[in-house]
């Protein structure tokens, strides 16, 4: 009877408290937001089940925990905390990026360089609130969001940080077509919103599109070196796509590669969730200023597109501006359905892309900056 | 520490400014090179354009009987050999263009003097050959 007794003691039902009840709520919202209402599915699934997993009470000491030395989670969470899995993701990201709708349009990247600047506006505004600096620089990075790039820096500047910050990342990009939508309607008008962008672009030649990676992974990384473990990787994996002598190791990196990083930096950063970990002040300080990193990105991006509007002959669809921030597709998609809104013949989505692809390489040249600048 | 007091102890506004300038100019520079890379590539192709192309003789002019106008039509084909150069190169050109003959063409031409020796196996065209 006191062997029975002991067992129960140990079981999760006799474990458990409302935290971790609450977190597996959670949980299980992310799944049902992934398989019901299909909002960013390969994301929210394997965070959604992680933290349910992560959520597990336990008896401590056991080395069954993500926290814990030896435990198979800890082992799998190495790749989150060595920053090894967001590389991966960032090759895979690169065999799939077109970049030829960037090429033919490049005023379009500064509108991604613009959208950076929630980065800088959410530094502050962190620091303001008493965040260390490398933790302000960590939530800060959830302003590009990017969500590989956010785990990336947090890794390497705030570790204890990476479920909230993961969590809080991934969450606003699912919620793209909630947050970014009242943004761009609140700051242009109908005449903005109809302006339709010329759809006769120059093609682009092979040689450029295999001459960009190149110049690209130069200049971005002479420019910010820490940016190398995504940047590399990133352009690398343009490369081999668009090179087409080894489509096998693109289509690789593009599909298994990718997919098994996905799998693992999603399911594994939802179980470092654990309630006694991320359930504190500090988590909800991180989503309140991760939902004002992602709105003033928004924000300026559509704001820099207007004022380039002041100077250009050619008039640029300020709702572009939305697209800087780097969720890719889920921002150019929502700036092609708000166009499409107002004008059914207005096809907005491949200049989207191209501020879309411009906001992945910023937001990686922020994560860089940050890094050295916190490392000094 | 709390508000523009922590922001200013933490050097906060410096890297922002900071920051916020090696992003924009980092992509503004990339924005430019790209949009010039075509022309770039465009120059690139040009520089290593071959000399135009050379146009095969048709199959009923008889080459070995009108050397003049034989050393007109393939003196451009050895631009790129330079004003003189060894036999076997020019031999190696003529087979790459897939031209009629090539041996008895050369000894043709080199028999009628419309190569000149140079000595030690060099040659060059005749200098008042057109």
């Amino acid at each position: 009877m006191e062997l029975f007794v002991e067992f129960l003691k140990n079981t999760g039902y006799y474990l458990a408290d409302i935290r971790y009840i609450l977190m597996i709520c959670v949980g299980i919202l992310f799944c049902f937001l992934a398989t019901a209402k299909k909002y960013e599915p390969l994301l929210l699934l394997p965070i959604g089940f992680g933290i349910i997993i992560g959520n597990i009470p336990f008896f401590k000491g056991f080395g069954l925990g993500i926290y814990e030395n030896n435990s198979v989670l800890h082992y799998l969470y190495f790749g989150v905390t060595s920053g090894l899995y967001p590389s991966i993701v960032f090759l895979g990201l690169g065999a799939m990026t077109d970049f030829s709708s960037m090429l033919a349009r490049p005023k379009l990247m500064l509108l991604g360089a613009a959208a950076q600047m929630g980065i800088y506006f959410t530094l502050l505004s962190a620091m303001a609130l008493g965040f260390a600096p490398k933790e302000a620089a960590s939530v800060a990075i959830i302003g590009g969001a990017d969500g590989p790039t956010s785990i990336f820096l947090t890794a390497k500047l705030a570790p204890h940080l990476i479920g909230p910050i993961a969590i809080a990342a991934y969450s606003y990009m699912a919620l793209i077509p909630i947050i970014q939508p009242p943004i761009m309607r609140l700051l242009t008008n109908r005449k903005e919103r109809l302006i339709r962008m010329p759809d006769t672009e120059r093609p682009i030649s092979r040689k450029e599109l295999l001459c960009f990676p190149v110049i690209g992974v130069i200049l971005c990384c002479f420019l910010a070196p820490a940016s190398i473990p995504l940047l590399g990787p990133f352009f690398f994996g343009n490369f081999m796509k668009e090179s087409r002598v080894v489509d096998r190791l693109a289509k690789t990196a593009s599909t298994s590669v990718i997919d098994t990083a996905t799998i693992f930096l999603g399911f594994t950063v939802g179980a470092s969730t654990q309630a006694d970990v991320f359930l504190t002040v500090k988590s909800l300080g991180i989503f309140l200023l991760g939902s004002v990193a992602f709105s003033i990105a928004t924000a300026s991006g559509i704001i820099f597109a207007k004022i380039m509007n002041l100077f250009m002959k050619e008039k640029i669809n300020p709702l572009l501006g939305a697209a800087g921030v780097s969720a890719v597709p889920g921002s150019a998609r929502e700036v092609h359905l708000v166009g499409l809104k107002e004008d059914p013949g207005n096809y907005l989505l491949m200049h989207a892309m191209a501020c879309n692809a411009s906001g992945v390489i910023g937001s990686a040249i922020c994560a860089g900056v940050l890094w050295s600048f916190m490392m000094r | 520490m709390l508000g523009l007091e922590a922001i200013s102890a933490h050097n906060g506004w410096a890297m922002a400014v900071t920051g916020t300038i090696i992003v924009m100019g980092g992509l503004a520079i990339l924005a430019f090179i790209i949009s010039q890379l075509h022309k770039i590539i465009w120059l690139f192709e040009k520089r290593q354009q071959a000399p135009p192309h050379f146009v095969q003789p048709a199959d009923n002019i008889n080459i070995l009987n009108d050397l003049e106008a034989a050393a007109r039509m393939y003196k451009p084909l050895t631009a790129n050999l330079g004003d003189s150069f060894h036999l076997a190169e020019l031999y190696r050109v003529f087979e790459k263009e897939k031209l009629p003959h090539p041996h008895l063409t050369i000894r043709a031409l080199r028999a009628a003097e419309y190569l000149e020796p140079l000595g030690e196996g060099v040659f060059r065209w005749k200098k008042n050959q057109h």
